[in-house]
């Protein structure tokens, strides 16, 4: 591909072709994997069995030939893990597309600039307080906080990069990066002091959809699906952005109000996800990387072809986290995604169609 | 019974154990027999007919058992070895991959993976009793997922040798073994007090029991901690680490122990030959100069898995404790 081309797709946005190609692979993608995560699983509930519990569930249809321990298992258990999966990591990885736009920073994902570190300061306090918060939306204490700790913490990054000219980037990654190692270090303090309930403590830091249920799905879901569509509808501000911050403001862009905007969106999303999963790491930096060499930068296709990607990387991951006696779902996220991470960069170094 | 070897996972399982040497709320008091004081009984203890009865576990929770259970899914070793106690083994649908006692156990199925509770497997076992640990070794988030989805779930946590006692009896009162539960528990207390008799006005070594050892740092029994009181009750004086049972090496070596229990030759084979082991300890930084190594009185200890399980065979482990603090009292 020449770099006429590459041009053009920013220009005019990707062919229909590709976008179609794009999308529905990834769509595909995600119907695979979340029907082999539902129907999968440890205990030996047969592929038909647990298809036909699913159908029976929402259609009402044919004869229950299975023990009711099989239904709670396949819809109390499997389904609203599989659909915490599809919604945490079709949420992470558009939050990473988006900060990495925003801080035109290939290294950035969705937690760079405090909510993980927020949201795990939450987490554990919430761990450690001698409080249990009986059913509020059906979460606990644990959850909510560490939703608060995220936004709170993209608050607080945020007004202290915020100086009389605007916001840098730099400033805005620096800022992010102290306010993280402080929330850490009161994290590890209090780690130290966790005494009984420690196992709780690295369990939640590690990042799990293990503890996945209608309640949480219902909590999170709403809130990532309302910031994606939102961050869809900016696409050509994103686009903008890509040119760097002077030139969109030449073309007319309120350079400053779109950062504050996008920032909060993006932490909404990540923030909504971690409270219910723990800090998973890979899918929010890598999958909009890996859009992006597949599909090109335009944010019309890479916001949605991240969210479809995201979401059958985390869910797959987590169907092998499951099967291999419940290893954190990070570290198969990474095990699936960087080898085939690496083989399309290497294949695009080769291709020459890798822009920088 | 297969474990696979994930780094991280061991090193949570020993932070978790190590999180567990905490120390107990009421240590049995030093030198008390347990024959003496009465055991605590279960809520409903009195009532005449077996079934419905209703519990209040370790964590304070209450449970409402219908009907005898049958279908019993055991999330600890300890409380597996308490329903095989009572007869109840052929009851288990469920049990954790440290299983290892009775031998029957291998055959029931593990739903505890790794030390992680595989939740589905549970729920597929069809339990109408589910046995948890306390103290994060079954973690809250599963208890109550369990909860949620409307399982009986009874949590266990013995911290001294009465809580054993107790929770002997409440598992008795929850599957209606109560006269074999009440049967074991007379039977533990009285070899208990024959430890007791067998090291009375013997000289008490200044113990380490070491539970752990890396880096400098070693992990012996946390003050208060369970393993503390029955070092107390075999007949020495446990050389305790902070709650977490963690006492660094200078710590250490001021302190000077008489005697050290290397409790880690349970499952290191590489110290399990007194002279060996001599040597290994020897090479740790500071300790050649500990009068229990000077002395050679360094014992490779093999039973800590019945002296740590709180379950009927913790007497084991304390005959095993006394007899290796007082092989002479034994002969």
């Amino acid at each position: 591909m020449s770099a006429t081309t590459a041009v053009r797709r920013v220009t005019f946005g990707p062919s229909p072709g590709r976008t179609t190609l794009t999308l529905g692979l990834g769509a595909v993608l995600v119907v695979v994997a979340a029907t082999a995560a539902v129907l999968a699983g440890t205990s030996g509930i047969g592929i038909g069995d647990a298809a036909a519990i699913v159908v029976h569930r929402l259609t009402g249809i044919g004869p229950v030939t299975w023990p009711s321990s099989a239904e709670t298992i396949v819809w109390e258990l499997r389904l609203p893990r599989v659909l915490a999966g599809m919604v945490v990591g079709a949420g992470l990885a558009c939050a990473g597309a988006v900060f990495q736009a925003l801080l035109r920073n290939p290294l950035a994902d969705p937690y760079i600039i405090g909510p993980a570190a927020g949201a795990s300061l939450g987490a554990v306090a919430a761990l450690l307080l001698p409080v249990t918060l009986a059913g509020w939306l059906g979460l606990g204490l644990v959850q909510l906080l560490a939703f608060v700790g995220g936004l709170a913490a993209v608050a607080v990054v945020f007004t202290v990069a915020r100086g009389r000219g605007g916001t840098p980037v730099v400033t805005l990654l620096l800022a992010g990066y102290a306010i993280s190692s402080l929330l850490s270090a009161a994290v590890a303090v209090m780690i130290f002091n966790a005494g009984e309930r420690l196992g709780a403590v690295i369990s939640w830091l590690l990042g799990s959809l293990a503890g996945a249920s209608w309640a949480r799905v219902g909590f999170a879901a709403p809130l990532i699906i309302i910031s994606f569509t939102l961050l869809l509808l900016r696409w050509r501000r994103l686009n903008a952005l890509l040119l760097g911050e002077a030139q969109a403001a030449h073309i007319g862009l309120d350079v400053e109000r779109e950062k504050r905007i996008l920032v909060a969106l993006a932490a909404l999303a990540t923030s909504a996800g971690v409270a219910i999963s723990g800090t998973i790491g890979f899918v929010g930096l890598v999958v909009p990387h890996l859009v992006r060499l597949a599909a090109g930068p335009d944010h019309r296709l890479l916001l949605p072809a991240s969210m479809l990607y995201g979401a059958a990387l985390l869910v797959l991951a987590d169907l092998g986290a499951r099967m291999a006696g419940g290893i954190p779902v990070g570290v198969v996220t990474a095990l699936i995604g960087a080898p085939f991470f690496l083989w399309l960069l290497r294949r695009s170094i080769a291709g020459g169609w890798v822009s920088r | 019974m297969d474990r696979p070897r994930l780094t991280f996972l061991s090193l949570l399982l020993t932070l978790v154990l190590a999180a567990a040497c905490t120390a107990a709320p009421e240590a049995t008091p030093p030198g008390s027999t347990d024959a003496e004081s009465p055991t605590p009984s279960p809520a409903a203890s009195t009532s005449a007919a077996p079934f419905p009865v209703e519990l209040t576990d370790d964590a304070g929770r209450e449970l409402t058992i219908a009907a005898e259970p049958m279908r019993i899914v055991s999330l600890a070793p300890s409380n597996t070895e308490i329903v095989c106690a009572l007869d109840a083994c052929d009851r288990l649908v469920g049990v954790t991959d440290f299983d290892d006692y009775p031998a029957e156990v291998a055959d029931v199925p593990d739903v505890v993976i790794a030390a992680s509770v595989d939740v589905e497997l549970v729920v597929g076992a069809e339990p109408d009793l589910v046995l948890a640990a306390g103290n994060e070794l079954t973690p809250t988030a599963v208890i109550e997922q369990l909860d949620g989805l409307g399982l009986p779930v009874l949590v266990l946590y013995p911290e001294t040798l009465d809580e054993v006692y107790a929770d002997i009896q409440l598992i008795g009162a929850a599957l209606g073994r109560r006269p074999a539960a009440a049967e074991l528990v007379t039977s533990m207390e009285a070899r208990v007090a024959d430890v007791v008799t067998a090291v009375e006005g013997a000289e008490r070594p200044l113990t380490l029991y070491e539970v752990f050892h890396a880096e400098g740092t070693t992990y012996t029994a946390g003050e208060g901690s369970f393993l503390a009181s029955l070092l107390e009750l075999a007949g020495a004086i446990p050389l305790v680490g902070d709650a977490q049972g963690v006492i660094d090496a200078e710590s250490l070596v001021a302190a000077d122990p008489e005697l050290i229990l290397l409790g880690t030759a349970s499952y290191d084979p590489s110290l399990a030959e007194p002279e060996a082991a001599l040597e290994t300890v020897r090479a740790r930084a500071g300790w050649a100069d500990l009068a229990a190594v000077r002395d050679a009185a360094v014992v490779p200890y093999l039973d800590d898995i019945t002296t740590t399980r709180p379950g009927p065979r913790i007497v084991d482990g304390l005959e095993a404790l006394a007899r290796a603090i007082h092989p002479d009292r034994f002969e």
